[in-house]
């Protein structure tokens, strides 16, 4: 292994038996100590490729190190080295609180009263102490969260591997969630996330891998990623923009392509989004525009790049409007949780 | 960590998931009383019948209770492993460094300690209905241990079913197939009072093996010729079934 990179990954193949290509072909390496994060929509390959890393899934080829051990030889120093909190919150509901964290000390080595101990301290951590002694079927879906993520912890492990950490959370439980992953972080242990929340990869990762369709289509810190977007977006609802031949929609996207000053255009929900490079000194001439061709402007605003523009750039959709499609699209690749590696 | 000290890890985790569910136990325990009850009782008279081979219907239905009680319950260890599947919680199981097999290990301990717990209840029963068990304390203690093995047999069908169907409502479906398989067996009559193609469905029937070999032990005490035939297809299908188990779950976690 090269000392710098904790996880090393070339040319990365996952086709599944069904023949749905999951993975194909990516390449990146994560460095040590840093917060890196998997951006995409649902089916775009994002938990696969975790899966695979974790030795949870086999892939079809390609090279992949983990913590300097290779997956297939050495798979279970890989599983020692690495904690999992996954995205489908595998717990034992029999359990209570406190079994089910030394219980997972003990599965990763510890003694009783070493693991009894760690138990104790990540009850404390994760602010379950009050009701360590419940079952886990008990808690609330919050609690849940944070029992699965501590049970992830018990063995110090050099990676954390965070499948979509605050999916279903509230929004108080969620941004408490995102302290506890950066005082986590300041401690040490690399952390591995996906997640399609762009707010989230925007607070949390050192650096980003935009997700589409199986491959990374970008790269890069928040900031040189947003950067490569370039100017402002002039965001601009127009109304009647839709299908069919009175889209107005596309006949905007006809006419402002033309113009010099525009660096980039797409169709987003209800209207266009058009990059710029100064977004106020645009609005005039495109306003002027639209009125000249009689397309009639609902609301327009003006924003700095977002991670959302950026991966508007690079897959020419929004990651939300992607969602339904994506989810039936899932819904078929992972037709049972977990156990579809045959 | 010794692969030892991983399956008492896995199979203590899944005997207090077992306990967890105090239905379960129940389901498991009370089955073989009505057995006695329901059975046994309206069909005392058979013994009258001349070259009935015992003198009381409870001592010769007693194998049968101990049989169908185990091959009742081998889906129920499937079902809890599909539980598992479905929390994901088997994959919390299979991301942590402990070997694979002793998973499955543990998982098919706990269907032994089941069914050993089973046949001590109904032997206690049949004893406090004043069964005599010919083979003694020594052929109790074979008796329990072969109704264990067969337990963890039945445990591998129920294990394939459920890692190749991977739902719950199917695998008890196709459990309920194997049902007959307990009842086309010489449980109510012996081997001689049966004709036509009950008696061939019986002759092939592995399960009559084992309980051929049982009951001999209850009623006639150590006849080895009676008994051996049934030893032998225990061994073949326990090495069968877990051989078959054990491909399947390779395929389903490698």
């Amino acid at each position: 292994m090269s000392d710098e990179f904790m996880v090393e990954v070339r040319n990365l193949v996952k086709v599944y038996p069904d023949g749905t290509p999951a993975v194909g072909g990516i390449d990146f390496g994560v460095p040590r100590g840093e917060v890196f994060g998997f951006l995409g929509p649902n089916g775009a390959g994002k938990t696969t490729t975790m899966k695979i890393l974790a030795t949870l899934l086999r892939k079809t080829s390609g090279s992949v190190s983990v913590s300097g051990y290779d997956i297939d030889a050495d798979s279970r120093a890989v599983r020692q080295s690495i904690g999992f909190a996954m995205q489908e919150v595998g717990l034992d509901d029999l359990a209570t609180g406190r079994n089910f964290l030394q219980f997972q000390g003990m599965l990763y080595g510890l003694h009783r009263p070493d693991a009894r101990q760690k138990a104790d301290e990540l009850l404390e951590v994760a602010g379950l102490a009050h009701v360590a002694d419940q079952l886990v079927g008990t808690y609330s879906g919050g609690m849940r969260r944070r029992i699965d993520l501590v049970g992830a912890l018990v063995h110090d492990p050099d990676i954390l591997f965070l499948d979509e950490p605050t999916v279903g959370l509230d929004p108080q439980s969620r941004i408490a969630m995102w302290e506890h992953l950066e005082n986590l972080n300041a401690k040490g242990p690399t952390i591995l996330l996906t997640t399609q929340a762009m707010e989230e990869a925007d607070r949390l990762c050192h650096s980003i891998n935009i997700f589409d369709q199986g491959q990374i289509v970008a790269s890069g810190s928040p900031d040189a990623l947003k950067a490569e977007v370039g100017g402002d977006v002039v965001q601009i609802a127009l109304n009647g923009s839709g299908e069919g031949p009175d889209d107005s929609g596309k006949r905007a996207v006809e006419i402002i392509q033309q113009q010099r000053y525009v660096d980039g255009i797409n169709r987003i929900r209800g209207g266009i989004a058009v990059t710029v490079r100064n977004g106020s000194a645009a609005v005039p001439p495109l306003v002027g525009l639209l009125h000249e061709n009689r397309i009639p402007v609902a609301s327009l605003s003006v924003a700095r790049p977002t991670l959302d523009d950026v991966f508007l750039k690079y897959t020419g959709r929004t990651i939300r409007a992607d969602e339904a499609t994506a989810e039936a699209l899932s819904g078929r690749m992972r037709p049972l949780m977990g156990l579809n590696r045959r | 960590m010794t692969v030892f000290r991983e399956i008492r890890f896995i199979y203590m985790r899944n005997v207090r998931a077992w306990l967890g569910r105090p239905p379960l136990i129940i389901s498991t325990l009370v089955p073989p009383v009505f057995m006695f009850l329901f059975f046994g009782a309206p069909l005392g008279g058979m013994t009258n019948i001349p070259g009935f081979p015992a003198n009381d219907y409870n001592s010769y239905f007693t194998g049968m209770v101990i049989v169908l009680s185990v091959v009742m319950n081998g889906g129920d260890v499937a079902l809890a492993l599909l539980a598992d599947i479905m929390s994901g919680y088997f994959d919390k199981l299979l991301l942590a460094p402990v070997n694979r097999f002793s998973i499955l290990v543990g998982t098919l301990l706990v269907s032994g300690t089941r069914a050993l717990l089973q046949v001590l209840v109904i032997v206690a029963l049949a004893l406090a209905m004043g069964v005599n068990i010919k083979g003694g304390l020594v052929g109790l203690v074979a008796i329990v241990v072969a109704a264990s093995v067969l337990g963890i047999a039945i445990a591998c069908i129920g294990l394939i079913i459920a890692l190749r169907t991977r739902s719950a409502q199917l695998t008890q479906n196709v459990f309920m197939i194997f049902m007959p398989l307990a009842f086309l067996t010489t449980a109510f009559m012996p081997g001689e009072f049966l004709t036509g193609w009950f008696k061939l469905a019986v002759t092939l029937n592995p399960i009559d093996y084992v309980l051929v070999s049982v009951r001999t032990i209850i009623i006639e005490g150590w006849e080895w010729d009676s008994i051996l035939p049934g030893l032998w297809v225990l061994c073949a299908i326990t090495v069968i079934m877990l051989t078959a188990a054990t491909w399947i779950y390779r395929r389903a976690t490698a």
